[in-house]
């Protein structure tokens, strides 16, 4: 995996703090929004959490004795939510669904890997598409069944999938055309 | 016995009048030709001396800036006109050109950090970075010189002095003395708060606040209302 190297806003103390003036808060927002998605792809992070308790270092850096209040990791998820990149998990919005890829881009990332096993036509479980022997060493291993479940909806609205209830949850399948 | 003024009188008077004059246009017209035959014979100098030195004042920057002053003391801008022989002689126009295309592009794409406010050094190292390390070496001297070259097309570039730095401006706008006063008064640390500001300026709140604000929007500063000391409304200075 290698290091993950913080971008030089992370040891500078005023990004922590949302800054007042508009413009100034947007390009404070959108380093934050970079910074987010590259250290939860890094990191394989699916989900964050406005609670300050949480002492994630993405949020806090205690070499310069400085983290984001909930104010301010709300207003970054938001914004994150807002440009396709998350998806909140509850009404109150204080769990969000980190996608580093859109929707729209791990779908095609599920279909191109079916495509390529020749599965157009055949039916598999929700669960292989994750945690399955063909997934290890891809992108989609360890991939959390919500941000599959949202790939699979863009799939099925396109036509190119159909995803099937099972008894349990564990038992959700899906069939992919061509 | 004072002699009264006669015809014979004024008529000599006249003619006195008219040698000095042929005689003053004489001189004049010398002295021209005179100094025409100087520019020439300088302008024949300079060329050749620019010519014979054409190497060094490409690639040593010490030496380039010593050429520009002796030029601005003789009244001559090499960079004054992009046909004129100077730029064909030394190919100057394209290469400050280029530097000045280089720190365009050094200020806008740091201008998100610091507000369109680059510390000189800061843009030094990166336009040097940009140029890679085959290009000709490039000193100070260049970069203000290209920075003034820059200020012809508008847009506010201009170079301001805040304690020991210098700073390159890129967008338009004047910075008040006010503002000045509490950016140098941040430069060490790089940051300062209202407190500081009281007790080093003995401002009133009022005239602080007003500062502030204006450096706020300006971009030129950013809040930091987590300083572990306690400290409420510290402010931090951006510099790249």
């Amino acid at each position: 995996m290698g290091d993950f190297s913080w971008p030089f806003f992370y040891t500078y103390p005023p990004y922590f703090t949302l800054q007042p003036v508009k413009e100034t808060r947007q390009k404070q927002s959108a380093l934050w929004i970079e910074l987010i998605l590259k250290y939860c792809r890094h990191h394989k992070v699916y989900q964050l959490t406005t609670d300050p308790s949480d002492d994630s270092p993405l949020f806090s850096n205690q070499s310069i004795n400085r983290r984001l209040t909930q104010e301010g990791r709300s207003t970054f998820l938001t914004e994150l939510v807002a440009r396709g990149n998350g998806l909140w998990l509850d009404n109150n919005q204080r769990t969000c669904l980190v996608l580093w890829h859109t929707a729209e881009q791990w779908a095609d990332i599920v279909y191109e890997w079916a495509r390529s096993l020749g599965l157009e036509g055949s039916v598999t479980t929700v669960d292989e598409l994750s945690t399955g022997d063909e997934v290890q060493g891809t992108e989609l291993a360890g991939m959390p069944r919500a941000v599959l479940m949202e790939a699979l909806k863009v799939l099925e609205r396109r036509g190119k999938a159909r995803i099937f209830k099972g008894a349990a949850a564990d038992d959700d399948g899906v069939k992919f055309f061509k | 016995m004072r002699r009264r003024p006669g015809l014979q009188g004024l008529q000599r008077g006249v003619e006195t009048r008219e040698h000095f004059r042929n005689l003053g246009d004489t001189v004049k017209e010398t002295k021209l030709a005179h100094l025409q035959a100087q520019v020439a014979s300088f302008k024949e100098n300079l060329e050749k001396f620019a010519l014979s030195h054409r190497d060094e004042i490409r690639k040593d920057p010490v030496f380039r800036a010593q050429f520009h002053t002796m030029c601005a003391n003789t009244g001559v801008d090499p960079l004054a006109s992009n046909k004129g022989m100077w730029v064909q002689l030394l190919g100057f126009g394209d290469f400050y050109y280029e530097l000045g295309v280089q720190i365009v592009e050094a200020c806008l794409a740091t201008r998100g950090v610091n507000g369109g406010l680059m510390d000189l050094d800061a843009l030094s190292l990166f336009v040097r970075r940009r140029r890679g390390s085959r290009a000709e070496e490039i000193s100070t001297d260049d970069l203000l010189r290209a920075i003034s070259k820059l200020k012809t097309l508008g847009g506010g570039w201009s170079v301001t002095k805040i304690g020991s730095r210098r700073l390159v401006r890129s967008v338009p706008g004047e910075l008040s003395t006010d503002s000045n006063a509490v950016l140098s008064l941040a430069q060490d640390k790089g940051f300062t708060s209202e407190q500081i500001m009281q007790q080093a300026l003995n401002w009133e709140a009022v005239r602080i606040h007003h500062t502030v604000e204006a450096l706020l929007r300006d971009g030129l500063a950013l809040i930091d209302d987590q300083d572990p000391s306690g400290a409420c409304g510290t402010w931090h200075w951006v510099s790249s």
